[in-house]
C-alpha cells in the first residue's frame, strides 16, 4: 500500500456520536424490554414475529432511497442542530470550503460502494469531454475482468454484474437502444435507485475490491483484521467475509483497493465531531496513475458514507 | 430484461445439466426460478450413512445478491438430519446462508457446504433451543435472526 497515502483514521468516541442508521450499528433498544437474557419462550408468537421484523427493518433503513437527490448540506445540518455542536461546526466548516451539497445513500452497509459508484459514473458523465472519459473508464473496466479471473472468480459469478456497470458507461457514449436516451443526471439517478441495477454494480465493485486485495496479498495482509474483534485474518477469510459478502461495510483496506483497481482518487471527509474547532479531516486515497484526476469526495459519519460535492 | 435471479439461475442450471452435480447430490426438481429441490447424502463413513435428505431452495428476484432461503424438507415422510445446527422443522443455522452469504456462492456450493457440515458432525443431536425455536419459527428461515455462535460443529 506504499504508493497510496493512507493516514490513520481519526479515532472515534462513541459516546459523543449521534445515531447513524446503518446495519452495523448496534440496534437501538426495542419498545418491549427484550434483552439477551429474555427467554424467547416467554414471548408470544406475535412478539417473536415483531422482534424479527423490527430487527430486519432496522437492518435495511428501508425508508431512504438507495441513493437520493442532491440536497443542500444545510439539510444535514438541521438534523444535528439539537445535538453535539461539534457536528454543526464541522458542517459549517465544510460549507465554507465549498462543500455545499450532499447526496445521501441508504444505510445498508453497501453505502461506500454505492456512493463511490454513483460519483464515479457522474464524474465521467459530467466531465468536459464525456466521450473521452467514458472510453478511458471502459478500458480500465474491461481490464478488470482478467483480474477477477486471476482471483478465482468464475465468469458465471461476475458477468451479469459487470454488464450493468459497463452498460451505464456505454450510455455516456451512445443512446440506449430502447429508450434512445443518453445517460443524464435523471437517468443516472433512476438507474441507481433501481435495486437490480444499483445492487449489481455494488456487487461488481465488491468483487473487484476483493480481486485487488487477493492480487497483492503482501501489500494488504498486515492490515486485514476482523472489524469487530480485531483479530488478524487471512486474505481469503477477510475477502470472503468482509468484502464479497453483501452489506458489509468498507474501511481503509477496501477503499484503498477499490480506488487503486479503478484508478481513482478519493477523498473521504470525516464528520466525527472530534475537533471542536470545526475542522474536518480528509483521508486521501491517491492513485499514482490518476494524479491529474479530480478526487471523488465522500462524507463519512461513523458507520455511514454519503457523497459530498464541492460546487465552489 | 430477465430478472437478475433468472439470468443467474439459468446459467447455474445449464452448468448442472452439462457437468452434473457433485457426488452425493442430485437435482430433484428445477422447473422454475422460484424453488429448486435436491437430494443430499454424505458419502463414505459418517453419522449419516445411508440417510438421504431433501433440500429446498427458495429464491427471490434478487438472488444471488440476496441469499436463497434453504432448508431441509420435512413433509411427505422426509426428515431433517439430526444435527446441532439443524432444527426439526428443517431450518438450518449456517452463517453462509445469512450474514456471510455472498454472490460468489451458488446453489451447488451451498449443497456442498451443507454436505460437509453433516460429514464432519461428531454427535447427532438437535440444537439446544430446538423446541422453542420450532414453536415460533417463521415459515421462511431467512426471517430468523440467527446467532452463529459455533461454526466448528
Amino acid at each position: 500500500m506504499s504508493d497510496i497515502t493512507t493516514p490513520v483514521a481519526p479515532k472515534l468516541e462513541p459516546a459523543a456520536l449521534p445515531p447513524v442508521d446503518d446495519v452495523n450499528a448496534p440496534p437501538p433498544p426495542l419498545a418491549v424490554p427484550v434483552t439477551e437474557a429474555t427467554e424467547l419462550s416467554q414471548l408470544t408468537t406475535a412478539q417473536v414475529y415483531e422482534l424479527n421484523q423490527s430487527l430486519l427493518d432496522e437492518a435495511s433503513d428501508v425508508e431512504r432511497p438507495l441513493i437520493d437527490q442532491l440536497l443542500p448540506i444545510s439539510a444535514l445540518r438541521a438534523e444535528y442542530e439539537n445535538g453535539n455542536p461539534a457536528f454543526t461546526k464541522q458542517i459549517d466548516w465544510l460549507t465554507e470550503k465549498g462543500y455545499q451539497y450532499i447526496r445521501r445513500t441508504r444505510g445498508d452497509g453497501d453505502c461506500f460502494y454505492r456512493s463511490l459508484a454513483f460519483a464515479y459514473v457522474e464524474q465521467i458523465m459530467s466531465s468536459i469531454q464525456p466521450d473521452d472519459s467514458a472510453q478511458k473508464a471502459l478500458t480500465v473496466l474491461r481490464d478488470t475482468k482478467p483480474m477477477l479471473e486471476q482471483a478465482g472468480f468464475q465468469e458465471i459469478v461476475y458477468q451479469d454484474f459487470y454488464e450493468e456497470l459497463e452498460s451505464l458507461l456505454l450510455r455516456v457514449l451512445r443512446p440506449n437502444e430502447i429508450t434512445h436516451q443518453r445517460l443524464d443526471t435523471v437517468t443516472l439517478l433512476q438507474s441507481f435507485q433501481t435495486p437490480e441495477v444499483s445492487n449489481s454494480i455494488v456487487v461488481y465493485l465488491r468483487l473487484l475490491t476483493s480481486a485487488q486485495v487477493r492480487a497483492d496479498p503482501d501489500a494488504f495482509a498486515p492490515f486485514l483484521f476482523h472489524p469487530e474483534i480485531g483479530e488478524p485474518l487471512e486474505v481469503r477469510e477477510f475477502c470472503e467475509a468482509f468484502i464479497e459478502a453483501v452489506g458489509k461495510e468498507a474501511d481503509h483496506v477496501q477503499m484503498t483497493a477499490l480506488s487503486r483497481a479503478l484508478g481513482l482518487n478519493v477523498d473521504v471527509a470525516y464528520l466525527d465531531g472530534r475537533d471542536s474547532s470545526g475542522q474536518v479531516d480528509f483521508v486521501q486515497f491517491r492513485n499514482p496513475e490518476g494524479s491529474t484526476l479530480t478526487p471523488i469526495t465522500l462524507l463519512y459519519r461513523p458507520g455511514h458514507y454519503d457523497i459530498l460535492l464541492n460546487m465552489g | 430484461m430477465a430478472s437478475i435471479s433468472a439470468r443467474r439461475l439459468s446459467k447455474e442450471l445449464k452448468e448442472i445439466m452439462n457437468e452434473g452435480c457433485p457426488v452425493g447430490i442430485t437435482l430433484l426438481k428445477a422447473e422454475d426460478f422460484v424453488s429448486w429441490q435436491f437430494t443430499i447424502q454424505v458419502m463414505g463413513e459418517s453419522l449419516y450413512k445411508d440417510e438421504i435428505f431433501t433440500l429446498l431452495f427458495r429464491f427471490d428476484r434478487d438472488y444471488p445478491i440476496s441469499s436463497p432461503a434453504v432448508q431441509f424438507v420435512t413433509v411427505d415422510g422426509k426428515v431433517s438430519p439430526v444435527h446441532p445446527h439443524v432444527y426439526s422443522n428443517g431450518h438450518i443455522c449456517a452463517s453462509i446462508l445469512g450474514s456471510e452469504w455472498s454472490p460468489v456462492l451458488s446453489v451447488i456450493s451451498v449443497c456442498v457446504t451443507l454436505q460437509s457440515m453433516l460429514a464432519s458432525c461428531k454427535k447427532k443431536e438437535r440444537p439446544a433451543d430446538n423446541d422453542r425455536y420450532v414453536r415460533h419459527a417463521p415459515d421462511n428461515p431467512k426471517k430468523t435472526q440467527w446467532h452463529y455462535d459455533d461454526d466448528t460443529v
